[in-house]
């Protein structure tokens, strides 16, 4: 199968300027202006297939933004070769666009001042949308969204929530094969959130839209996504398998046991005791070196066993001791 | 082609019936706007009343190609409005220039149809009475060149004031400080243009004939139909080139512009 995405040795360098203040500053600055550079993408390469569903993530200023942004055409790549859908997105904009959707969390891609309706009629004129085409989406997208209720609300009117479920429709009223969802979810409640991440795998899984989805939000990622791409300064620290991720840097389990009576020493051969309050006990293990249920094999063969309960290390900790310890560096 | 113009035409329709919403006040707006812009040329002919004309231009010339200058300016600050700094700082700032990059439409015309003040009829209006004001006092000797060629000016000066906010929009991709110095070439422009141009000291004029040509846009065609002698003893034909002007001037703005657009670093996450 061909890539719908082909990134390769892509490179983003910015000028950040050193501004003279004043107005002599001012005048100063049109001549002779300091600056430094900023590679805000650095060397990145990855191909994403059709279909998929990638979760892209780092932390504030990692890069995310402005490879979304090279991806869709926004940004001229200071290096390297990006091939999306066989264009070369900025060069080739206007065709280039037509088979693809954005959503940017942060601000809208809807007319401000028009009912919703009418931006969905606008778009369906701007896409060139056949009529069926576009009752059929419709329906369906409301049918999971649920727009009837704000439908002829102008968009400066909605709350957040309707607004991104607005926003996610317009993005995909036209089929694209391929989508970008930068930060969907984010300033959304938990209800919102489920609402938002059912449609994202509908659209994946029923219309084989590929989608890139980028996010703070790493539950979003753990329920969506099963290949994940890593960011951090500029460079891919990981790119693969959700759960292998996991399984390499998931650090240390936890293992919380309450016993029936008192025991002094509760002491297991591969686990050790990170806290205890009377009968509750806290252990620690490493998944690489024991399983849980050996663990609790030997528990019952010891000691009489009220409760327990195995827990991982979050993924959001996961992640920050990647982030934190650059254990995915070279 | 003919998909982006009807795209543009539904983009104004929009800006146009919001406007509309309460055509009372509209017209008010209008009518208000006219009279404010006309009292300064009121002012202006008690002014000249004193005097016998300026430098051998009457107050009915003046009014010609002050009233033609308003008009062309009403028309493109309406048509263009999208690219007035004052709209489109703030489209970069908030990004909402890179959702019409999202959009498979003509980038241009997207920013044409993004604003549209149909307030400026004011202006429009205004210069339509100065220069109808200036004809009742003029008796002007009409060929069918002459009557060609005044429509012919209105538009050249649309398309020249037109590339002047084009250029000026342009610079937002790189500061977004605003560049009061254009606004002597844009504002200041547009009033020089309103007056017989030889009055000028030769420096301004300089200026305003090889860095920003309006002389070609205002002041030598009226030489022309009005049948003035011109003391800059210019050749005959710069009294033509109006329309040549105006299209070199649109073409390189609309280069800067694409120019700037892939220069353009975007904002923020």
């Amino acid at each position: 199968m061909k890539p719908i995405i082909q990134v390769n040795n892509l490179r983003k360098t910015f000028k950040i300027y050193h501004n003279h203040k004043g107005f002599f500053g001012a005048i100063r600055n049109l001549f002779d202006r300091k600056y430094d550079l900023i590679h805000a993408v650095d060397n990145i390469s990855f191909e994403v297939y059709p279909g998929e569903l990638v979760g892209y993530i780092g932390p504030n200023g990692a890069g995310k933004s402005t490879t979304i942004k090279m991806l869709t055409g926004l940004l001229v790549p200071t290096n390297g070769e990006i091939n999306v859908n066989g264009y070369l997105p900025w060069k080739e904009r206007k065709d280039y666009v037509k088979d693809i959707g954005a959503v940017f969390g942060q601000r809208t891609t809807l007319w401000w001042d028009l009912p919703l309706t009418d931006s969905f009629d606008l778009l369906k004129h701007i896409y060139d949308i056949p009529h069926d085409v576009f009752q059929k989406n419709f329906h369906l997208f409301n049918e999971i969204l649920g727009l009837d209720e704000f439908i002829r609300t102008p968009v400066r009117s909605l709350s957040l929530g309707q607004r991104m479920r607005a926003d996610l429709c317009a993005a995909l009223l036209h089929n694209p094969s391929l989508v970008f969802l930068d930060e969907p979810t984010i300033g959304l409640d938990v209800v919102a959130k489920q609402r938002i991440r059912d449609f994202i795998q509908f659209i994946n899984q029923e219309k084989g839209t590929t989608i890139l989805l980028t996010t703070h939000d790493l539950s979003d990622v753990a329920k969506l996504c099963e290949r994940v791409m890593i960011i951090d300064h500029g460079k891919i620290l990981f790119d693969g398998n959700l759960n292998s991720l996991l399984q390499e840097f998931g650090g240390s389990r936890q293992l919380s046991v309450e016993f029936t009576e008192f025991y002094p020493q509760p002491l297991l051969t591969n686990a050790a005791i990170i806290q205890r309050n009377g009968n509750k006990v806290v252990y620690s293990f490493e998944r690489e070196v024991v399983s849980a249920s050996n663990l609790i094999n030997e528990l019952s063969d010891h000691y009489r066993i009220k409760d327990l309960e195995v827990r991982d290390q979050p993924i959001e900790d996961t992640i920050r001791r990647i982030y934190e310890d650059r254990l995915l560096y070279n | 082609m003919q998909r982006a113009f009807s795209t543009l035409k539904r983009l104004l329709s929009i800006q146009i019936r919001s406007q509309l919403q309460y055509p009372l006040s509209f017209i008010m707006d209008v009518i208000g706007n006219a009279l404010i812009l006309g009292f300064y040329f009121i002012a202006f002919t008690f002014a000249l009343s004193q005097f016998e004309g300026i430098s051998g231009w009457t107050l009915g010339e003046v009014a010609f190609i002050w009233g033609i200058t308003e008009f062309s300016f009403g028309v493109m600050d309406m048509l263009f409005s999208g690219f007035d700094y004052d709209s489109f700082g703030p489209v970069i700032r908030k990004g909402r220039f890179d959702q019409m990059l999202l959009r498979p439409v003509n980038i241009t015309l997207q920013v044409l149809g993004s604003r549209f003040v149909l307030r400026r009829l004011g202006k429009v209006l205004e210069g339509l009475l100065i220069f109808i004001f200036g004809l009742s006092q003029l008796d002007i000797h009409w060929t069918l060149i002459k009557i060609l060629y005044v429509p012919v000016l209105s538009i050249s000066q649309v398309l020249f004031f037109g590339s002047l906010f084009i250029i000026g929009a342009t610079t937002t991709f790189w500061t977004m400080e605003r560049l009061e110095i254009l606004n002597i070439f844009t504002y200041g422009g547009s009033e020089i243009m309103s007056y017989p141009m030889h009055i000028f000291p030769r420096p301004i004029r300089l200026i305003f004939t090889f860095l920003v040509p309006a002389i070609f846009l205002s002041y030598f065609p009226a030489v022309f139909i009005l049948g003035k002698s011109d003391p800059l003893h210019a050749p005959k034909f710069v009294s033509f080139i109006a329309p040549l002007v105006a299209v070199l001037m649109m073409f390189l703005a609309l280069r800067f512009w694409h120019y700037g657009i892939r220069n353009y670093q975007s904002t923020g996450s």
